[in-house]
């Protein structure tokens, strides 16, 4: 016994110490002393270079500036940019504002950004997020098919003065001033300090917006920003963001609920209960996410553009929406989010119409469909019960031998997606990260334009009619009215939904504003009483 | 003793690299390309994709990676993870967290468990010994999972007398709701392995001998009892320890504790060969080291078991 008590007591003493550790690496995020100060829950970054992060959009967009920024009201704001100016939407000339330095006092001038955006675009570096300097001349250099490029700087890319530069693109482009706007990351500005040593700046990103990172990086611990005393732009509303990383979004959901977090997004598993959970601190902001049941048109049953059409009828939107995803998201009505500026609403009319009779009868029209469906979708995500939905509709109203099948995780789904080897409807969505018809068709309808085999329809014509609409659009989006009716006309996929990104708060916030990017204006917080 | 402790060794060494070893083929043997995914729906350019796969050595035959592995091994370099931080840095920041996780819900094992086990074998069929018998096949029958979440609604929602996630307010607070969930499972056990090997004990010929002599209850229980009777459950409490330390990839992932089972968890997900080949070479060695210990243990408390 005596041996006994002695482990039991050396354990306790060993807990004990380890205890004391873990105290003196943790601390209290929550700021009591009158500091404006918000938590905010997120997974946990890993990069925070804007050039390379994938899941630090929030971050990113507290820590830099944009050189454009576009409101809710669909105006184009000039941040960082005094103006963006071409002739010929080829070569686009881009006019700084005097005065705005980064968070290291140095200025911000038309060499940082030229650099930045050499750094991205060189092809050794393999930036995460390079695709968005693709469009400017030289990139190709960088990234030859074999070896190492020669070069490190892009052609396309002029300094004129310390505060102008010149970009030349390799078309004509009128949507340009919208690629630098503020979710396309990899075009904010780093320092001079930035390229001597990359790791050492994702350790501790230096940007140029209105809040500065206070110390180190460390994975899986809170990271907070405080308010950049000399920032040149508007003042935020709060002094300090606290970005605190969780394994586990529902859990963060509940930490918002008791009180503990302020800002969290909502899984999909939460959203049909948010809105009792939540009352007026549940958010729902309109994005440019879009999702489509893709279809495999290499296989010859899928063939007839009306078992498209049958299949897309035969999809009761409005059920699933609500019960599903707590009626958050929009039915899809055309093949563009209607967020994005000239989006021809209602273009898909009947065919995005839920009408199971008429379904049937064009499947029948059609000759019906032999053998079976199966849908697949990647596991893991909490997908499981969208695409069970979407299979018990077809085989009600269709009749068709519809399953839903997950895969075991995204790579697996993705390799089999890219490598066609999915022989029936499968998961396809796009986000876009800035509003504008360009963001959603191009990755959708044009090979290499980033969602690789999302449904995938590569037609000529498609592809010329985006282009020309990209060299003649006025800023209204009219101009991609003729793509859309292109794409009706062959229907390659149901559009399914608009999506929107979903938040809750706590009851310290009064109200959370977003951008149309969907995601919540860390700036522009109202925090309650104020 | 030497010997034995000598063989076990040569053992370890043996399991090291076969288990590294089939893990490493495994990880690489998943369907699904990990660069291919890294974007998840926002697929990386070409160029880049290439470009990581030739910076992570994915390009090359598995043999050549798994030697490349070992070969870093023997520098101290566990390799990096596809965002290019070193799988050493990335466990030794995340040991803590389980460490500390696994001792607390440890030592709640072994008190609670210990103590109740004693309490109803001593008074085997008396109330105390009922209630922990319907308590613990309630504890064992409920998933961990379904437990973590209404632990965490109730205690940490509603009542407020925990956080609901994180280690920011560090320990005890932080770790003693998630380590009672975790406790609730081996203290079962504990609790019935304890129980009947008192009342085992308690009926042995050494035991009736001693009450025949008239020594007092309270020495023949503290002494003699005691210490027969605590080497199955000091086995079992050994073994649960080493399971422990692998970290609770659900209680970790409920409560947001960075630990090495979160870690693991999410380096599955995104094939990550280095890191997990590193957490589970580790959480191999935890288990081996644990089964040693166990047998010196056992032959110390137990002069029967002898290691020639």
């Amino acid at each position: 016994m005596r041996r006994n008590q002695r482990t039991a007591a050396a354990s306790i003493l060993l807990v004990t110490a380890l205890g004391l550790t873990a105290c003196a690496t943790g601390g209290s995020d929550t700021a009591d002393d009158g500091t404006r100060a918000i938590t905010f829950g997120v997974t946990d970054p890993g990069t925070l270079t804007p050039g390379r992060q994938l899941v630090a959009y929030d971050f990113n967009m507290a820590v830099w500036s944009p050189l454009s920024f576009l409101e809710s009201d669909g105006t184009l704001n000039y941040v960082q940019a005094e103006s963006i100016e071409s002739d010929d939407n080829i070569t686009w000339t881009i006019t700084l504002k005097d005065g705005w330095t980064f968070h290291d006092g140095t200025p911000v001038t038309a060499q940082s950004y030229v650099d930045s955006w050499n750094t991205v675009a060189y092809g050794p570096n393999a930036f995460e997020n390079s695709g968005q300097v693709a469009n400017i001349v030289g990139y190709t250099d960088l990234n030859p098919a074999e070896g190492e490029p020669s070069i490190t700087e892009m052609s396309g890319l002029t300094v004129v003065d310390d505060l102008t530069f010149t970009v030349e693109l390799i078309g004509p482009d009128s949507q340009f001033p919208l690629q630098v706007s503020q979710a396309q990351t990899a075009m904010y500005p780093m320092p001079e300090s930035a390229f001597d040593d990359l790791d050492a700046y994702n350790t501790h990103p230096i940007g140029n917006g209105p809040f500065e990172l206070e110390g180190d990086y460390v994975e899986n611990e809170t990271l907070v920003v405080t308010a950049y005393d000399d920032f040149a732009g508007d003042a935020p509303t709060t002094d300090q963001i606290s970005f605190v990383p969780y394994t586990d979004d529902t859990t963060a959901y509940t930490d918002v609920q008791a009180g503990n977090l302020d800002v969290a997004s909502v899984p999909a598993s939460r959203l049909p209960q948010a809105g009792d959970d939540f009352g007026d601190n549940f958010y729902s902001f309109e994005a440019p996410g879009i999702s489509y049941l893709g279809l495999p048109l290499w296989d010859e049953r899928y063939q007839d553009v009306r078992v498209r059409q049958a299949i897309s009828m035969a999809i009761d939107r409005e059920t699933i929406n609500d019960v599903i995803y707590g009626g958050a998201y929009t039915p899809a009505t055309a093949f563009t989010p209607a967020i994005e500026p000239g989006t021809p609403e209602d273009i898909c009319g009947e065919f995005c119409e839920y009408d199971p009779d008429a379904a049937k009868d064009l499947l029948d029209e059609a000759g019906g469909f032999e053998g079976s469906m199966e849908i697949s979708f990647p596991g893991g995500g909490g997908l499981d019960d969208f695409y069970n939905a979407i299979a018990n509709n077809l085989r009600q109203n269709l009749g068709v031998d519809a399953t839903a099948v997950p895969s075991a995780d995204w790579a697996e789904f993705s390799d089999n997606r890219t490598a066609g080897n999915i022989d029936g409807p499968f998961f396809s969505r796009w986000g876009a990260l800035y509003p504008s018809q360009q963001a959603t068709l191009r990755p959708f309808f044009v090979e290499n334009g980033g969602c690789a085999n999302c449904i995938p329809w590569y037609d000529a014509d498609v592809k010329a009619a985006i282009d020309a609409a990209d060299a003649a659009d006025t800023g209204d989006g009219s101009a991609y009215a003729d793509v859309q009716e292109l794409i009706l006309e062959e229907f390659p996929a149901p559009p399914l939904f608009f999506e929107t990104y979903s938040y809750v708060t706590s009851d310290r916030i009064s109200d959370l504003v977003t951008s149309p990017v969907g995601n919540p204006r860390l700036t522009n917080v109202v925090l309650a009483g104020e | 003793m030497i010997r034995f402790v000598g063989r076990r060794v040569v053992e370890l060494a043996i399991v090291f690299v076969g288990v590294t070893f089939i893990i490493y083929v495994m990880v690489f043997t998943l369907p699904g390309d990990p660069i291919a995914a890294l974007g998840g729906d926002r697929p990386l350019p070409e160029a880049v994709q290439a470009q990581l796969r030739a910076q992570y050595h994915l390009d090359e035959p598995v043999w050549l990676q798994y030697l490349r592995y070992v070969g870093g091994l023997f520098t101290g370099d566990l390799g990096t993870g596809f965002d290019g931080r070193p799988v050493g840095d990335r466990m030794a920041a995340r040991w803590p967290v389980t460490i500390t996780l696994a001792l607390t819900a440890w030592a709640i094992e072994v008190v609670v468990g210990v103590v109740l086990g004693l309490i109803s074998g001593l008074r085997s069929g008396g109330l105390v010994d009922r209630t922990v018998l319907v308590g613990t096949v309630l504890a064992t029958s409920i998933p961990v999972f379904v437990l973590g979440v209404t632990a965490q609604l109730v205690f940490g929602l509603q009542l407020g007398w925990f956080p609901i996630a994180g280690t920011s307010e560090g320990w005890p607070t932080a770790y003693l709701l998630p380590a009672i969930v975790i406790a609730l499972f081996g203290l079962a056990s504990v609790t019935r392995l304890m129980r009947g090997s008192v009342v085992d004990t308690l009926r042995s010929d050494f035991v009736r001998t001693l009450t025949a002599k008239g020594m007092p209850r309270r020495n023949i229980v503290g002494v003699h009892v005691m210490r027969n009777s605590v080497a199955p459950v000091l086995t079992f409490l050994a073994i649960d320890l080493g399971y422990l330390l692998g970290g609770t990839v659900v209680i970790e992932a409920i409560f947001n504790l960075p630990g090495i089972g979160a870690l693991l968890f999410d380096a599955i997900k995104t094939h990550e060969g280095p890191t997990v080949v590193g957490v589970a070479t580790a959480l191999i060695l935890i288990f081996l080291a644990t089964s040693v210990v166990v047998d010196l243990i056992n032959s110390v408390l137990d002069p029967r078991i002898r290691h020639e």
